[in-house]
C-alpha cells in the first residue's frame, strides 16, 4: 500500500490550515476518537459533512459447512463498521489519481477470457438444440480456443518442454490484438446460423401443416393410384348417366324405391320423392343436393377430414358441413369417422354457395353440434 | 447522527468552541481529500483507516438482457476500522 498520513501529520496540517495550534488539535482529535465510537454505539450512524457516513451495519446470521467436518455451522450475525463516502468525495477518489494504476495488459486478458466464456455458452447451447449430450458440449469449449489462436497447436507442446517455456501470458499478448474481432464475427456466425435453421423448420413445418392432405394424396396416388382412381372416378360417371344418382339419393336419403327397377319406375320414384319432399320442406339443402345431384363419393382415409374435403372439391373449408348433411346415414359424429366409410360430395348450387344464408347457419350448427356428441 | 450534533459532541468533550471545533473538522477533511488525492492512505489512530482501493474491472452481466460486459475498474474509498473497533461494534 500506499504510505499513510500518520496521525501526527494529521494533526500538524489540521492546525496550519485551520489556523490553530498543534495542541488544539491534537485535543480535537482526541475528542473524535474518544466519541466517534461512542456516537456510533448510540446513534448507529454518523455524518461528518465533507467526508462521509459512518454506519453500524448488521450482518445477518447465516449458515455455512465446516470445510473440514463437512458439519453444518452457523455463523452468527454481528454488525460491522461501514463507511459511505460522501457523493462528492467519491467521486473525487473514482476520477482522481489512484494509488495503483491498473495496468493495461490486465485488462486485455480478462476481456478474452470473458468473451470465450460467453461464446462457449452459446456453443453449448448450440450443442444441446442438436440433441448431444451435455457432456460432449465441455468437449468442444476448447476447440473454439484453440481454432482462431494463430499458434494453439503449439501451446499445449512447448509447456512441458523446459527449453521454450514461454508461457501463456506472452503467447496471450499478440492475441489480444486480433482476437476479439475475430470471437465477434464467429459468435455472430453461429447465432445467423441458428436462426436460419429455425426459420427454415418453422417453414418446413407450415408447409407440411397446409399441404399435409395434398402430400398425401400424392403419395397414396403412387402406392395405389388404380384404387384411388376407382374410388374417385366410378361415382362421377355414374352421376353423368343421369338415371343413376337418383337411385343413389334415394336410397341414402329415403331409402323408398328399391334398386334395380325400370327406368320409368325411378324417374316416378324420383318424381315421388322430390314431391314428397317438397310437400315436406325438411329441409331446403337436402332439396338442393337432389337437385345438384353427386360430384363424387369417396372413402375416409386415415386422418382425413371433412374440412379437407370440402376444401379439395368446393375450394373452401366453409361448406363442410353440406357433406355432413349428406351423409347424416353414415356420420354419427363429424369429427370422427371411421376409416373405409364411403361418403358422398353433393354437388352445391350457386345459392347454396353463400354462407351468410340462415339455411346454411342452421346445418352449421347442426353439424357442429353432432361434433360434440 | 448528523454533522452538527456531532460537532456538539466534539466541542463538549473537548473543551474547544464549536465554532473552533466546526473550522477543525472542514480543515481535517480537506486535509483527508488532499491527501487521499496524493494517493496517501489517512490512518486515524484508535479508529482505522481510510484508504483508496483499486476495485477490480469484473464481467457483469445485464439481468433483462443477459449481455455480458466488462464494468472497468475503479478506485474506492474504504475505512477499515482497527480491530479493536470492530469488536466492540460487534455485538452491541
Amino acid at each position: 500500500m500506499a504510505d499513510k498520513l500518520s496521525w501526527t501529520e494529521l494533526r500538524k496540517a489540521i492546525a496550519t490550515r485551520a489556523g490553530v495550534s498543534e495542541k488544539k488539535a491534537g485535543v480535537f482529535l482526541g475528542a473524535i476518537q474518544a466519541q466517534l465510537v461512542e456516537a456510533l454505539k448510540t446513534e448507529k450512524q454518523v455524518k461528518i459533512n465533507g467526508l462521509g457516513t459512518f454506519r453500524v451495519q448488521a450482518v445477518a446470521p447465516r449458515k455455512s459447512v465446516n470445510v473440514t467436518t463437512g458439519e453444518d455451522i452457523l455463523i452468527e450475525g454481528y454488525n460491522k463498521l461501514a463507511f459511505t463516502p460522501e457523493a462528492g468525495v467519491k467521486e473525487l477518489v473514482e476520477m482522481g489519481a489512484s494509488p495503483l494504476p491498473s495496468p493495461e495488459g490486465k485488462g486485455d486478458l480478462i476481456d478474452p477470457i470473458q468473451k470465450l466464456g460467453a461464446q462457449a455458452e452459446e456453443i453449448v447451447d448450440i450443442l444441446g438444440e442438436l440433441g448431444q449430450s451435455p457432456r460432449a458440449s465441455t468437449e468442444p469449449e476448447p476447440e473454439p480456443v484453440v481454432v482462431p489462436e494463430p499458434e494453439p497447436v503449439v501451446v499445449p507442446e512447448p509447456e512441458p518442454e523446459p527449453v521454450k517455456e514461454p508461457e501463456p501470458e506472452p503467447e496471450y499478448e499478440p492475441i489480444i490484438v486480433h482476437e476479439p474481432e475475430k470471437k465477434k464475427k464467429k459468435s455472430h456466425f453461429w447465432r445467423d446460423t441458428l436462426i436460419c435453421m429455425l426459420v427454415l423448420i418453422a417453414m418446413l413445418a407450415a408447409g407440411y401443416f397446409f399441404l399435409r392432405q395434398e402430400l398425401s394424396d400424392i403419395i397414396r396416388s403412387f402406392i395405389k393410384p388404380t384404387q384411388t382412381e376407382q374410388v374417385a372416378e366410378q361415382p362421377k360417371v355414374v352421376a353423368q348417366e343421369a338415371e343413376e344418382p337418383v337411385v343413389d339419393e334415394t336410397d341414402a336419403e329415403k331409402e323408398l324405391i328399391p334398386e334395380g327397377e325400370l327406368s320409368q319406375d325411378e324417374i316416378l320414384a324420383e318424381f315421388l320423392a322430390a314431391s314428397e319432399e317438397e310437400a315436406k320442406e325438411v329441409r331446403e339443402e337436402e332439396k338442393e343436393e337432389e337437385q345438384g345431384g353427386l360430384l363424387a363419393t369417396e372413402a375416409i382415409r386415415e386422418g382425413s377430414r371433412l374440412t379437407w374435403i370440402s376444401k379439395r372439391y368446393y375450394g373452401s373449408k366453409v361448406y363442410w358441413p353440406y357433406i355432413y348433411n349428406a351423409n347424416r346415414d353414415v356420420i354419427s359424429n363429424p369429427s370422427h369417422i371411421d376409416v373405409g366409410t364411403p361418403i358422398r360430395i353433393p354437388k352445391l348450387t350457386q345459392a347454396q354457395l353463400d354462407t351468410t344464408t340462415t339455411a346454411f347457419k342452421q346445418l352449421r350448427e347442426e353439424a357442429e353440434a353432432a361434433c360434440k356428441k | 447522527m448528523l454533522t452538527k450534533e456531532f460537532i456538539g459532541l466534539i466541542s463538549s468533550e473537548s473543551g474547544l468552541s464549536k465554532k473552533e471545533t466546526e473550522q477543525m473538522l472542514s480543515a481535517m477533511n480537506a486535509v483527508i481529500r488532499e491527501n487521499l488525492m496524493a494517493g496517501k492512505a489517512i490512518q486515524l489512530q484508535g479508529l482505522g483507516v481510510l484508504e483508496i482501493k483499486e476495485r477490480k474491472e469484473r464481467v457483469i452481466v445485464h439481468p433483462r438482457t443477459g449481455e455480458r460486459t466488462v464494468a472497468p475498474s475503479k478506485n474506492q474509498l474504504v475505512f477499515r476500522p482497527v480491530a479493536n473497533v470492530k469488536d466492540e461494534l460487534k455485538n452491541l
